[in-house]
């Protein structure tokens, strides 16, 4: 057992990573924080509508759309067709990831998720949660065939597809604007699905709000909700996939719904909801991190359980409805008695 | 609709029997489709994944089957247990609409399979059973906490447990692969697993396991399916129904457990919920259920680990698990009774009926405005009373042939419908006749607007029905547009015809 | 006395559904439960049964704690409790009445299939025995449910709108099976929530909106003034109050 949890260095965790690698650890909490945003923004709709578990098949069934997108352009670059074709000579890594196809992949994924869980639960008499099962279920396990037998032609593999290689993002090469380096590709890639999540949400709140709590007033507001269903979807799946390469397919899940739930037990009302969901994100990344420096873990997974450490706090001291305070008012107050409305005779 | 088929719900011993043969006769189809998709499936896929020939696919398939090879002995045998007690304890989840805790409960399981690693830093398949079996066993119990003490629903619960905990793990395994004995830990099979690192020591646990599962089931089968059904009831009955509850939650972690190692955590779920779901759509009692998704799971389990054994470096899960899903997808579409496709099938062959009800219709119409006289109906007379085409009459008219409604005369020019023809044509004009007097009648609704209600309700109106209906209306003899209705007496008559054919029709002479 | 309640509160997430309640119901009476949405009527009925923790009170079935004479009591429960769609038959669920009796790890024996068959064509559904129970119409299944309690052979028997979504028919049907069971000496309360046909339908009433509003005979509890108090100001069941006071004759 003996230097499996290493010992606390205040200096080596703390403080060192934002003294001497700055560069390296400032991107991958960006990256923390940005990939838990736009999932915590989506996820609070998730919540609403009490489809959690479909955000939890979605993330799985991208995979598959994602290695058939990276076939895809693999093969199509080298036919020539998309950048520049391999050259073993060079020897330099070549990068067939084509984010248009990225996404188009996921989006098919998505939707393709979505349509079957309502086939199959609509067409027969199994029920959606064992649809939701099977259908995620199946395309995971065709997509991690696919990388599997494919390891050649599909950059992703296994160890990318459970927990994500959130740390990879500090070595890439950046981009660059003229003299200006702007950072990592992924990360920028993110920062602009985040930025367009918090303006499809400005934009779309009342859509989205109404169509998720009363679909029926939203039809007669012409709002039709099933469109706005399948809108959410494919946002997801455009969130999921721009994550999936640094915090894998089921990390992803706890993102949707952590800092959601997190911030449901310390409000009721829907704009301080989405701004603990900021809070939770920024401070799971950052606490994420210095977890994973001290332990010497997968950094995605430390930031998910720093941000279910957030959820056990809120769940035990939340000052409305937390573990302690029910205790409370459990040993405290007496039951009070119910307020009968009295007959009121009318004539 | 009570209707459709009086004959078989009078007499309900007889679907007994009937109903076991087809739930097995669909069994055994769908084993031998599976084989086959696989058997077409192989060769390339094989070819593909290591170069391999047919005839050694072959070869390997005889190598795995028939258990020579001690590795192929333990995955086979393996997949096997793990499909018995996946199957089982998957039909409670199932029929219960838990399926997704079981998901989340096979994600928890990772953290204890860390720490059972840790306990003696090998890979001791006891330390990891108990070990991931308290973590199944917390996940659990905090998703129903979550439930009782926040405002938030299960699917959230469910989605936070099982990422949370399988985060935990990863952090877990991902430190225990940076230690020095990490690296050959095997504790990374753990997630998408290999059926093929498994050992003597885990298929004996898997044994006792699956063994305990099935005794335990067996005997309590009673109890388990009244807390499925009805669990208020089985409360009054004096069960003890939580401790059955938890009990059976604790089979179920068994069950996580031990197909871990050639699932993965990642899929485990599946084996669960799959197989569990085509058999739920093939019978309609729990027991046969029960069969029925462990043979399921059986073949898939099998079939995954020989996949797997073909090229020892493919994770075994996913390929168990597409299996599995391939044999629920054959029970959705071709389900004896609730498969996709066979309903369709159903519903056309109805369509049909109807059509043919309809053209029967058409030339009774045809023979009572010539007051039955004249040979049979011609061609021209049938399209001009449908409205249609000469080309479609005959379409028609040669199914009702086909059916053995009517014969065609004068090449084909014209229509002589059989005795059974003919009763059938009166029946529908009868039903329909009779709707409309019972609308205008008993529910005073004008006669002009009944034709189109009669139109749809003529084609389901069962014997007994209709026999009702005659009796409330005194026996009617006038429709509400002044046309004759033919009695059910008469219609009966008909087929007691004499033996020459213009006996036998009745119509086709003058009477 | 079959049921003594002294008493009882029973709460959810600490809002109290029942407040306060004492009732003695003797034996051999067919008692309706009436009330507004939301007045509490089957979680009464649940915690009579031992399904609910008690905030305060006790519950005494036949003089002892529920849990130890549970096995004299009949339940049906509201037909929506259950997955209609479950791999059961008619028969099936008929002969889990019969689980009581038979106790743990124990098989149906051919006797318990006879009584179950019984209590099938006590309420004409024989013919089904071996019908699915999706493939059954509303009525049919509240009869299914009424075959499984008397399959129970119970004293007294708990039943939550054993009328809701039911043909003119089958509510008859039920009524008359009712009586009889009465008249047979078994004690029964009944959830019920139509308040013109309670007054033909119950020798007792249980006027009940969170509190026990009124308990008695039937001819008694049925007044204008009693039932308004249960209703209180909700103007639609006031109209109807008025309406099934005036057909009293």
């Amino acid at each position: 057992m003996s230097g499996f949890i290493p010992p606390f260095d205040w200096h080596a965790v703390v403080v060192s990573p934002w003294t001497e690698n700055m560069a390296q650890y400032g991107w991958i909490v960006a990256m923390g924080f940005l990939v838990t945003l736009a999932c915590g923004l989506v996820g609070n709709y998730l919540i609403f509508r009490r489809m959690a578990l479909v955000g939890d098949a979605i993330s799985h069934s991208v995979l598959p759309g994602l290695a058939i997108a990276f076939l895809v352009a693999y093969h199509a670059g080298s036919s020539g067709l998309w950048g520049t074709p391999p050259d073993a000579a060079d020897g330099a890594h070549h990068d067939y990831r084509s984010p248009l196809l990225m996404f188009l992949g996921a989006l098919v994924a998505g939707l393709g998720t979505t349509v079957l869980i309502e086939l199959i639960h609509k067409k027969s008499r199994v029920k959606q949660d064992a649809a939701i099962g099977i259908t995620f279920s199946s395309l995971f396990a065709i997509g991690v065939i696919l990388i599997t037998v494919f390891a050649d032609e599909v950059d992703l593999d296994a160890d990318c597809v459970l927990y994500g290689e959130i740390t990879f993002v500090s070595m890439e090469p950046r981009v660059r604007l003229g003299e200006l380096s702007l950072g990592p590709p992924s990360v920028l890639r993110m920062g602009v699905v985040t930025m367009l999540t918090v303006l499809f949400i400005l934009l779309f709140y009342k859509e989205l709000l109404v169509s998720s709590f009363d679909p029926g007033l939203s039809r007669s507001m012409g709002i039709n909700p099933t469109f706005m269903h399948y809108a959410l979807m494919s946002w997801l799946s455009v969130v999921v996939v721009s994550a999936f390469e640094s915090v894998g397919a089921i990390l992803v899940v706890a993102m949707l719904i952590l800092p959601g739930a997190t911030a449901s037990l310390l409000t009721d009302r829907l704009p301080r909801i989405f701004l603990l969901t900021v809070l939770h994100a920024a401070l799971s990344a950052l606490a994420g991190l210095h977890l994973a420096i001290w332990l010497n873990c997968a950094a995605a997974a430390a930031m998910v359980v720093m941000g279910a450490a957030w959820f056990v706090l809120a769940w035990v001291f939340s000052p409305g409805q937390g573990l302690l305070r029910r205790w409370w008012t459990l040993r405290t107050q007496p039951l009070a008695p119910p307020a009968l409305e009295t007959a009121q005779p009318r004539e | 609709m009570n209707a459709s088929s009086p004959a078989c719900r009078q007499n309900g011993s007889c679907l007994h029997p009937l109903q076991w043969l087809r739930a097995s006769q669909s069994a055994a189809l769908l084993a031998g489709v599976l084989l086959l998709l696989l058997g077409a499936a192989m060769p390339a896929e094989a070819a593909k994944i290591g170069e391999l020939t047919e005839t050694d696919v072959f070869e390997q398939a005889i190598r795995f089957f028939s258990m020579k090879d001690p590795t192929a002995r333990y995955a086979l045998s393996g997949a096997v247990l793990l499909g018995i007690s996946c199957g089982l304890l998957g039909s409670f989840i199932v029929v219960r609409r838990m399926a997704l805790l079981g998901d989340a409960l096979s994600h928890a399981v990772l953290p204890g399979v860390a720490m059972g690693w840790l306990w003696h830093q090998t890979k001791d398949p006891v330390a990891i059973f108990v070990g991931a079996t308290i973590f199944g066993l917390l996940g659990t119990f905090v998703v129903s906490l979550i439930k009782q003490t926040t405002k938030l629903k299960e699917d959230a619960a469910l989605g936070m447990v099982l990422a949370g905990f399988y985060a935990v793990g990863i952090c877990l395994v991902t430190m225990i692969q940076r230690l020095p004995q990490g690296n050959k830990a095997g504790v990374d099979k753990f997630l998408f697993g290999q059926a093929s690192a498994m050992g003597p020591d885990d298929i004996k646990l898997m044994a006792v396991v699956t063994l305990i599962a099935v005794v335990v089931l067996f005997l309590f089968y009673k109890e388990f399916l009244a807390i499925s059904f009805d669990q208020a009831f089985a409360h009054v009955s004096g069960f003890p129904t939580r401790l059955l509850h938890y009990s059976m939650m604790l089979l179920l972690a068994f069950s996580v457990v031990i197909a871990l190692q050639a699932v993965g955590v990642v899929l485990v779920s599946a084996m669960l919920i799959t197989p569990a779901a085509a058999a739920y759509l093939l019978t309609d009692r729990l027991h046969r259920m029960l069969w029925l998704a462990t043979l399921f799971g059986m073949v898939s389990g099998a079939l995954g680990a020989f996949i797997s054994f073909l090229q020892t470096s493919l994770p075994t899960g996913p390929f168990m698990v597409l299996a599995a899903s391939l044999v629920f997808g054959c029970a959705f579409l071709f389900a004896p009774r609730h498969g996709v496709v066979v309903r369709w099938v159903r519903r056309r062959s109805r369509a049909r009926r109807v059509q043919r009800e309809n053209t029967l219709k058409a030339i009774y119409h045809v023979l009572e405005d010539r007051d039955f006289f004249g040979e049979g109906v011609s061609l021209n007379e049938l399209a001009e009373r449908r409205r249609e085409t000469v080309e479609d009459a005959s379409q028609l008219a040669t199914r009702l042939v086909r059916h053995g409604l009517a014969t065609l005369h004068e090449d084909g020019d014209l229509i002589l419908l059989t005795p059974e023809g003919m009763q059938r044509a009166s029946a529908i004009v009868r039903n329909h006749r009779l709707w409309e007097l019972y609308l205008t009648n008993a529910a005073s609704i004008a006669a002009d607007h009944v034709h189109e209600d009669a139109e749809k309700i003529e084609h389901v109106l069962g014997e007994e029905t209709v026999r009702k209906l005659e009796r409330r209306l005194a026996f009617a003899t006038r429709d509400p547009h002044g046309r004759a209705i033919p009695s059910t007496a008469d219609i009966q008559k008909i087929s007691k015809g004499g033996s020459s054919p213009e006996e036998v029709t009745g119509y086709g002479r003058r009477p | 006395m079959p049921v003594e309640i002294h008493d009882l509160t029973v709460a959810y997430h600490r809002k109290p559904v029942l407040w306060g309640i004492d009732l003695v119901v003797p034996k051999g009476r067919l008692v309706g439960i009436v009330g507004p949405n939301g007045a509490g009527k089957s979680t009464l009925i649940k915690a009579m049964m031992g399904l609910l923790p008690l905030s305060s009170g006790w519950v005494k079935l036949f003089g002892e704690h529920s849990r130890r004479n549970l096995k004299r009591v009949g339940y049906v429960p509201q037909r929506e409790s259950v997955d209609w769609d479950f791999p059961v038959n008619v028969m099936d669920v008929v002969l889990m009445g019969r689980y009581g009796h038979l106790g743990m790890m124990r098989r149906p024996t051919r006797k318990d299939r006879d009584i179950a068959r019984e209590s099938l064509d006590k309420v004409k559904m024989l013919p089904y025995a071996n019908r699915q129970i999706s493939n059954l119409s509303g009525g049919q299944q509240q009869r299914v449910f009424l075959a499984r309690a008397l399959a129970q052979e119970s004293d007294l028997y708990f039943m939550d709108e054993p009328f809701s979504g039911v043909d003119a028919a089958t509510e008859a049907a039920i009524v008359t099976l009712l009586h009889e069971l009465r008249d047979r000496g078994k004690t029964l309360l009944v959830v019920h929530h139509d308040l013109p046909t309670a007054r033909n339908y119950f020798d007792m009433l249980l006027l009940l909106n969170m509190r026990v509003v009124a308990f008695g005979p039937t001819s008694e509890v049925f007044t204008q003034e009693l039932l308004q108090r249960t209703y209180g100001g909700r103007l639609t069941i006031l109209s109807e109050v008025a309406e099934a006071v005036r057909t009293r004759t």
